[in-house]
């Protein structure tokens, strides 16, 4: 699971450029802001997954 | 939520697309406030803010402009407002979670303190909502935010809230489990309740009320879902005003300066009194009186606009 963490991570962030630059496979008027900031928080969503797993694998929220 | 304001917005691009039957008109001071204690009340009571602010200026006729971009500025301000109202009254809780947020991160791992579990399902509840919300919300207004679909929605609230109550009653018959805290929730559980409020992008489905029924189905007494809802509230509304504060230096703005602060004021005002009021209700009562308002009003207001007694 920690390369598919870092994957998406990576994914995450190509896909918030290309919202900020405005070529998002969603964008549209007004919204690839937006889009480009929850892809950035998701891409830093990953690598706190990745960091959970890295560290230790007990405590989670089961 | 911050769903009212892009629910403005669509209603502004609907329109765009119409012939234009009515000029622009600014907010009165007398509607501003009003706006405002709606926004406050509507925001944490399990009733739809966004179905309130669909409904009511509908019902009284008001000849305002929802897409100005005055009236919008407006609302961010009423959000900021509300969501200012539950950073303060949760201000303890958010310290702790903060710290709990960071802690967790650079060790690498979520202890047993409940902090530390609370405020990751806080964020695991956030993730379906703050996707969906961000794709769907601009189309699902542009398909609902109209009387008589929201009347309908407003309904169906009702019900979703009566039928969470009763099956929450049929499953406490046949388990002698006591309730189980908020800490003790999966993360499977959290993103339950994320997906539940995301129901609320329906313009007449209340976010806390999907949120508080899912929290029920997982478990939790009233008082405990109903401080998750209202945990889960500050993020979204925090962040969805933020996004949109650019409204606020529009050049159109500056008209309902005046009505913006005091609205938001009496907004915050009003949002802490109903965030106090709520948890206070929700340590011995129910959704019911809730669930049978909009019942009532949805039923009642379906009637007006299908009927054209209010066109």
């Amino acid at each position: 699971m920690k390369p598919l963490a870092l994957i998406l991570a990576a994914v995450f962030v190509v896909v918030a450029v290309l919202y900020f630059v405005g070529h998002g496979p969603l964008a549209a008027p007004g919204v690839h802001v937006k889009h480009g900031i929850v892809s950035i928080i998701l891409a830093l969503l990953c690598l706190v997954w990745y960091r959970f797993q890295s560290a230790n694998t007990t405590g989670s929220l089961r | 939520m911050g769903t009212c304001i892009t629910h403005a917005r669509g209603l502004h691009r609907q329109r765009e697309s119409l012939p234009r039957v009515r000029t622009d008109a600014d907010v009165t001071f007398v509607q501003a406030m009003l706006l405002a204690v709606l926004q406050g009340v509507s925001e944490l009571f399990p009733v739809s803010s966004l179905g309130h602010t669909v409904l009511l200026p509908a019902l009284l006729r008001w000849n305002v402009d929802e897409g100005s971009e005055s009236f919008l500025a407006f609302v961010v301000v009423l959000h900021l407002g509300t969501a200012l109202a539950l950073i303060l009254f949760y201000r303890h809780d958010w310290i702790a979670l903060t710290r709990a947020f960071f802690a967790t991160i650079v060790r690498g791992r979520i202890g047993d303190d409940p902090a530390e579990r609370t405020v990751w399902l806080l964020v695991a509840a956030t993730i379906p909502v703050g996707i969906l919300g961000v794709l769907l919300e601009s189309s699902v207004k542009k398909l609902f935010a109209s009387p008589i679909p929201v009347s309908l929605f407003l309904l169906a609230n009702g019900f979703i809230m009566l039928l969470g109550e009763w099956l929450r009653r049929r499953q406490k018959a046949h388990e002698a489990q006591p309730y189980r805290k908020l800490p003790q929730l999966t993360a499977k559980d959290g993103v339950l309740v994320g997906f539940a409020q995301s129901l609320a992008l329906l313009p007449g489905i209340s976010r806390s009320g999907s949120a508080i029924v899912a929290g029920l189905l997982r478990d939790l007494h009233h008082e405990d879902a109903a401080r998750y809802s209202f945990l889960l509230a500050t993020p979204v509304i925090v962040a969805a005003s933020l996004l949109e504060i650019p409204k606020l230096l529009a050049p159109d703005a500056h008209v309902v300066l005046v009505q913006a602060f005091v609205g938001g004021l009496v907004a915050a005002v009003t949002a802490y009194a109903s965030v106090a009021f709520l948890t206070r209700w929700f340590r011995h009562n129910d959704l019911a009186p809730f669930a049978w308002y909009c019942v009532v009003a949805g039923a009642i207001s379906f009637v007006l606009f299908a009927t054209k007694v209010i066109a």
